[in-house]
């Protein structure tokens, strides 16, 4: 049978009306899940296992196991549309793979265009997912193929190459960017290290050899921080709330988010396939790329409509691209897909090479019932868009205190523990006190995501080649990427050198 | 935002409703419950990220305990990665010593880890309550399908003649399990084990990309989780570190002793609760574990998984790892890496 054929399938048992009504359920969920800030896509899916295991008991062990992995997957997609919610309007992230969104998305909302940014981050999501379906469709056997390919060598070289377009998420002096990014990947080096089982900075403190969390650091830099400029500034007195202007995007807006959707899309689900790269990294890189690529970089960060459409865009359609390894090779990409593996497995089916031989009704029926879930997502997100945008006409005084209320909680639901509360708070005087100096915090976040993966596969990669750095250069993909990385870096520097005039983030 | 709110709790009473009716269905069919413990949902931990063998245990306990009634509460499974499972093994000694409803699967790194000297972890199977073991797996010398090595022996004289040609690699760090069962053969076929490179990956998932990526030539992992991708044409299984051959899917291959290695590993996995954990909570799971262990569904999960069963009660457990710690120990000590 043709792929085409097994498509239509696929959708046939996507159309069974259960399944509807699974797919619906999971992605109602998966909303949820993504706009509250303390339940992660993995933990909701994970919760919800037992709960599908009982409700499909009576069914055949096939059609049971589609029907379950239909409703979870749709928990997991539909937890990246939901998570760029309260970036936008509370400077919160809810996930942190949406972390990068609050930079253009929480500026938009103070200037009153919370619905556009809100709009945008839904269709951006819509188009992303359908991008990355259509790519697992067509493209699943040939990527899962580069996937391998991925090794240290090729993860240390992406990774660099992210680490050199930091600049990206510079303010106004890229020394201070500098600064921060390695202040990040200080802060990415406590916790025993994965590579020898060493303890590092840990001080003989259990509760650091874990490391820091990602998410409490983000949240605390981002969320409270804001928080406290806000208190201490006093500058949105009453009767300054920007109102809502309209709901929907202007047709300017949808102009501008066009191709930064399609980017973004296309961005994400390459990075999504790779397994432990993720939807958090694809939005970072996003980002970066679609500052790079603006013809005015200079309105990123003060409420750009690219910032937001291109990284929501791919951290949705990462979420995609994470099931070709998962689905194709058995190997999970992420926490979550690591998780619905578990619930495969759960239902007797091994996802791996045999799987779309030995249950194509399970893969094909979760392929095509993505296509519904995603259409549902942008149905059931567009009218909540109003809802949602009706968040940031809430006076100040409100606002403020649940805004701290979500950031413990959340991070407090993720962590369980006390010591994650005090470096919440921490992280949020640090904040405050950073961004009211010009020290921009995106990238001390994205440093701490790096890092690790950084070291790690740089020592993984010289263990391979007894201590050898020829291997980066003698791998094609990890070359590529290397010279991404110093083109990067250097061209601005030469058309600089050249008196060319353009735009740069160095200090003036 | 109230709103917001409503449309959250809403979408929570209905997960926690959902969740409602399936324990009081489940209820009807279990007629042992105990009334005090457990009174909510129990987590049971692997140690590593998702895909190896401590993570298929838990899941299949989870699994098994769930749908035979046996336990009603849901059970949840947690992957916490990291060092080789020290990372979590600090985290469950210290933090959830008194938490009746965090438990752990674990293997030989128990053991491993607090008597190695790098990367030691200062708790070991003391510092938990051992409940039962369950499962006996072993160790497997595995290599990509086109690969030139085509018996262990090829591996171990191409380590010998350049150790630095051939790349080793397992889903946990130097000095634990899967570098063990990588290095025991060649340490008894004469070669300086400290010489053998090794690549330590986040769990065995990650291991087995990095031999089909051609990242790395030999892997050692359990012999439970290879059968797929040796089934689908991917890999070659040279050796298993069984005492005799294994049944079912690597009935074909020999063992480490066939190939002229006497030596064998046995990667036993077990169950352990907290060291503080309270007596109605180590009677629940006495019992409860017991009886799944002679349960139908469980010789079908052990039997989909190529497990061999091998039950022991919390305190032949116990015995049990005191002689297995000292077997390691010695192991350590001949490869210089004790503690």
């Amino acid at each position: 049978m043709s792929t085409l054929q097994f498509l239509m399938d696929g959708f046939s048992i996507a159309f069974q009306w259960q399944n509807i009504l699974f797919a619906f359920v999971g992605v109602l969920i998966g909303t949820a899940v993504g706009v509250l800030p303390g339940i992660g896509p993995m933990s909701g899916v994970a919760l919800l296992i037992p709960v599908t295991a009982t409700i499909t008991s009576g069914m055949p062990t096939e059609a049971a196991a589609a029907s379950s992995i239909i409703l979870l997957a749709g928990v997991y997609y539909g937890a990246m549309y939901g998570g760029s919610t309260t970036s936008i309007l509370l400077n919160t992230p809810g996930e942190s793979s949406s972390v990068v969104t609050t930079l253009d998305g929480y500026q938009m909302a103070r200037q009153g265009r919370a619905g556009a940014a809100l709009s945008i981050a839904a269709i951006g999501s819509f188009a992303a997912g359908i991008v990355s379906l259509i790519g697992l469709v067509l493209l699943a056997e040939p990527l899962s193929n580069i996937a391998l390919q991925f090794g240290p060598a090729e993860y240390f070289s992406l990774m660099l190459l992210g680490l050199a377009a930091v600049s990206g998420l510079a303010g106004k002096s890229m020394t201070k960017a500098l600064m921060m990014t390695v202040f990040g990947l200080m802060l990415g080096t406590i916790g025993i290290d994965a590579v020898s089982g060493i303890a590092r900075f840990t001080y003989d403190l259990p509760i650091l050899y874990s490391g820091l969390e990602f998410l409490t650091i983000a949240v605390g830099l981002f969320a409270l921080g804001e928080v406290f400029k806000t208190i201490l500034e006093r500058e949105h007195e009453d009767g300054t709330i920007a109102k809502i202007g309209r709901i929907l995007p202007t047709k300017q807006d949808l102009k501008d988010s066009a191709k930064p959707i399609m980017r973004g899309s296309l961005l994400g689900f390459f990075i999504g396939v790779l397994p432990g790269a993720g939807a958090t990294l694809a939005s970072f890189f996003s980002y970066i790329a679609e500052k790079k690529f603006s013809k005015t970089p200079e309105k990123f960060g003060t409420g750009a409509i690219a910032g937001v459409a291109g990284p929501e865009s791919a951290n949705n359609a990462a979420s995609g691209g994470a099931m070709i390894p998962l689905l194709t090779l058995g190997i999970p990409g992420s926490g979550t897909t690591a998780i619905l593996m578990g619930a495969l497995i759960m239902y007797n089916i091994q996802p791996g090479p045999l799987l779309f031989d030995d249950h194509p009704e399970v893969a094909w029926g979760l392929i095509a019932s993505m296509f519904v879930g995603n259409l549902m997502l942008l149905i059931l997100n567009m009218p909540l868009v109003k809802v949602f945008a009706k968040i940031i006409e809430t006076p100040k005084k409100y606002l403020l205190p649940i805004i701290i209320a979500i950031s413990f909680f959340g991070v407090y639901a993720v962590q369980y523990t006390t010591f994650d509360l005090f470096l919440l708070l921490a992280c949020g005087i640090l904040g405050y006190l950073l961004v009211k100096n010009d020290f921009p915090v995106a990238p001390l976040v994205l440093a701490l995501v790096l890092g690790p993966m950084i070291e790690n596969n740089l020592r993984r990669a010289l263990t391979i080649s007894n201590g050898d750095f020829m291997i980066f250069f003698t791998k094609p993909l990890s070359l590529i990427l290397l010279i991404a990385a110093a083109a990067w870096l250097l061209i601005p520097l030469l058309l600089k050198f050249k008196g060319r005039t353009i735009v740069l983030n160095e200090e003036d | 935002m109230l709103k917001k709110m409503i449309s959250v709790s809403l979408a929570s009473i209905l997960a926690v409703g959902l969740a409602a009716c399936s324990s009081e269905e489940n209820s009807q069919a279990s007629t042992n419950g105990s009334p005090d413990y457990p009174e909510r949902g129990l987590t049971i931990v692997a140690p590593s990220g998702a895909g190896g063998g401590w993570d298929l245990t838990a899941r299949s306990i989870a699994k098994t305990m769930n749908n035979s009634g046996l336990i009603e509460e849901p059970i949840m499974v947690e992957n916490k990665p990291g060092g080789g499972g020290a990372v979590y093994m600090a985290e469950y000694a210290t933090k959830e010593v008194d938490n009746d409803y965090m438990l752990m699967v674990k293997s030989p790194p128990i053991l491993i880890n607090n008597s190695k000297a790098e990367g030691n972890s200062p708790y070991g199977y003391k510092d938990t309550t051992p409940l039962a073991q369950l499962t006996r797996d072993y160790g497997a010398i595995v290599v990509r399908a086109d690969s030139e090595f085509q018996t262990l022996t090829d591996v171990l004289d191409a380590v010998k003649a350049d150790p630095t040609a051939v790349t080793f690699a397992g889903g946990s760090a130097p000095g634990s399990m899967d570098h063990l069962v990588g290095i025991l053969p060649a340490f008894e076929y004469g070669i300086d084990p400290k010489s053998v490179k090794y690549v330590s990956y986040d769990g065995g998932g990650e291991a087995v990309a990095a031999l089909l990526g051609d990242n790395a030539d030999v892997i050692a992992t359990d012999a439970s989780t290879i059968g797929e991708y040796m089934k689908s044409g991917d890999v070659r299984v040279l050796a298993v570190s069984a005492p005799e051959r294994l049944e079912g899917e690597l009935s074909e291959i020999p063992t480490f002793k066939e190939e002229g290695i006497d030596t064998e590993f046995t990667i036993w996995r077990g169950i352990f609760g907290p060291k503080n954990m309270t007596d109605s909570a180590y009677k629940y799971w006495s019992e409860k574990l017991e009886e799944m262990s002679a349960s139908e569904e469980w010789q079908q999960e052990l039997e989909q998984n190529g497990w061999q069963s091998e039950y022991k009660n919390g305190e032949d457990f116990e015995k049990y790892l005191q002689n297995q710690e000292e077997l390691i120990v010695e192991l350590l000590t001949a490869l210089d890496m004790q503690k």
